[in-house]
């Protein structure tokens, strides 16, 4: 029997929403997506709506998006590839729902490299253990209208050649810890961004906002942006960050967050450091929060491109991911390959000497 | 283990691809596919920390001795929001866990499955029987 150890979220009974238990809630949802009522419309659209959700104001009057919020999804950036119409009806976007959360919960085999893992089900850790709002898209991207990214520039092939070619020059992936992976490092996840796209985990933000500023805290791995919202200029140009220098303003109902300065270190799904993002935050209901970005980036992609990804109201509070604190994997990661060095070392020393 | 999930058939045409796990970090890097071990031994210290929570288990050799393993956990995030902390779970419980010992072949594993002795899963999961009893306190 499945047994129920979670808080549910309140959800309005015509949301496009889940809070799925297990496997066995997984089979049955089904029948508890209500989401007959929502049509696959393209976002000019959504305007058509008889009213227009307004969200409620903070004391100072600005729309308020304060909360905790999950931006997990089971919809890929890209359009994968077969599948060609840009929206799913609702009962064909419960069923890819249903086959990737019981894919989710499938056992992996023993002794194959997938096995190697705690079990994330055990852990609460599927998608379809948390809050997750339902996406009738069949990619996140929206623009370009195929859900594809945009072809490469020729700059942006020249520079993804010389990044693989300096790559092959840094040795292998756990030579060094610098070549290890930025997550593995506790530095940047993708649930960082900015933009701020899901992982298979831990896809929970917390949103608090006070008087001129606005602050979007990511869980993994425990960013805080803090975003002025006074019309301040970016930083200046020579200042590099991680997630790059935000300034913030409000147009009617939807922030809009622009950051530069970031750092090709990063190189968001191959960008350069040039890239230009921004990101509109739009309360669509109380337990809904429509997330847009679009990259600007000429010398990566020959034209921008645009996303868009429904967040849910999701619990709290969020345990703080102290990431370097216990990051135990890095240093085991490293001693492995050590280990296992030494181990290739003492068996080919050992052949040497039967010659 | 629980058997393999419902493989659900009509608009396979439309199914997306799955999305991989996109975890901390690269398992079979740390630990070694090819060292797969089952211990029995009693919980000593749960580290209920980021970005991976560790279980620290006595286990007795043979001998008498005692060699205490370091079992590595899912993230508490998401524990702790459904009620599971690190009270839930006592200390002196006895655990079998079946896993992968780490690369550098100390005395460190990853928990494929952590069960109590009768078999019970320790945590959550679809299919998880009786659990770690809930704490209203960690919400």
């Amino acid at each position: 029997m499945n047994r129920r150890l979670f808080s549910t979220v309140r959800l309005k009974p015509d949301t496009t929403s889940m809070m799925a238990i297990g496997v066995v809630v997984a089979v049955g949802w089904l029948a508890a997506f209500p989401v007959a009522g929502q049509a696959p419309v393209p976002r000019a659209a959504n305007r058509n709506t008889a009213k227009p959700y307004v969200a409620p104001r903070t004391p100072d009057g600005q729309p308020d998006l304060q909360g905790f919020w999950t931006n997990a999804t089971y919809t890929p950036l890209e359009r994968p590839k077969g599948v060609t119409k840009e929206f799913f009806s609702p009962e064909e976007a419960i069923e890819v729902m249903k086959k990737a959360a019981l894919e989710e919960n499938e056992q992996t085999e023993p002794g194959t490299v997938a096995d190697v893992h705690y079990d994330f089900t055990q852990f609460g850790l599927d998608r379809s253990q948390g809050a997750m709002a339902v996406n009738l898209r069949t990619s996140l991207i929206v623009d370009p209208t195929d859900g594809r990214l945009p072809p490469l520039s020729e700059e942006g092939r020249r520079r993804a050649a010389e990044r693989a070619a300096a790559r092959k020059t840094r040795g292998g992936p756990h030579d060094t810890v610098q070549n290890e992976p930025l997550g593995s490092r506790c530095i940047l996840m993708d649930r960082n961004g900015p933009p701020a796209l899901a992982g298979a985990y831990n896809n929970d933000y917390q949103i608090m906002q006070a008087a001129g500023y606005v602050m979007i805290l990511t869980e993994m791995l425990h960013d805080a942006r803090i975003i002025p919202l006074d019309g301040r200029p970016q930083l200046p140009p020579n200042v590099r960050q991680w997630t790059g220098s935000s300034r913030g303003r409000w147009e009617g109902q939807t922030l809009v967050i622009e950051t530069t300065n970031l750092t090709d270190k990063f190189a968001f799904q191959g960008a350069s450091e040039n890239m230009r993002l921004t990101e509109r935050f739009t309360r669509t209901a109380d337990d809904t929060m429509r997330y847009q970005f679009t990259v600007e980036d000429p010398s990566t992609w020959t034209r921008p491109w645009s996303a868009e990804v429904p967040w849910k109201k999701t619990i709290g509070p969020i345990f703080e991911h102290a990431c370097h604190e216990g990051n135990y994997g890095l240093y085991n990661t490293l001693s492995g390959a050590r280990a296992e060095e030494k181990r290739a070392a003492e068996e080919a020393a050992k052949k040497g000497s039967l010659k | 283990m629980r058997t393999r999930a419902v493989v659900l058939g009509g608009v396979v045409g439309l199914l997306l691809a799955s999305v991989p796990m996109q975890a901390h970090h690269a398992f079979s890097a740390e630990f070694d596919i090819n060292a797969p071990i089952k211990l029995q031994g009693t919980l000593a210290k749960w580290e209920m920390i980021n970005p991976h929570s560790w279980f620290h288990v006595d286990v007795k050799n043979p001998d008498g001795t005692t060699v205490t393993w370091m079992i590595e956990g899912g993230s508490p995030n998401q524990l702790i929001k459904v009620g599971v902390t690190k009270t839930s779970l006592k200390i002196g419980t006895e655990l079998v866990i079946e896993g992968y010992q780490a690369k550098d072949r100390t005395n460190k594993a990853v928990g494929r499955n952590l069960t109590f002795t009768d078999g019970r899963r320790v945590m959550l999961g679809g299919s998880a029987g009786q659990a770690a009893t809930p704490d209203p306190g960690g919400r």
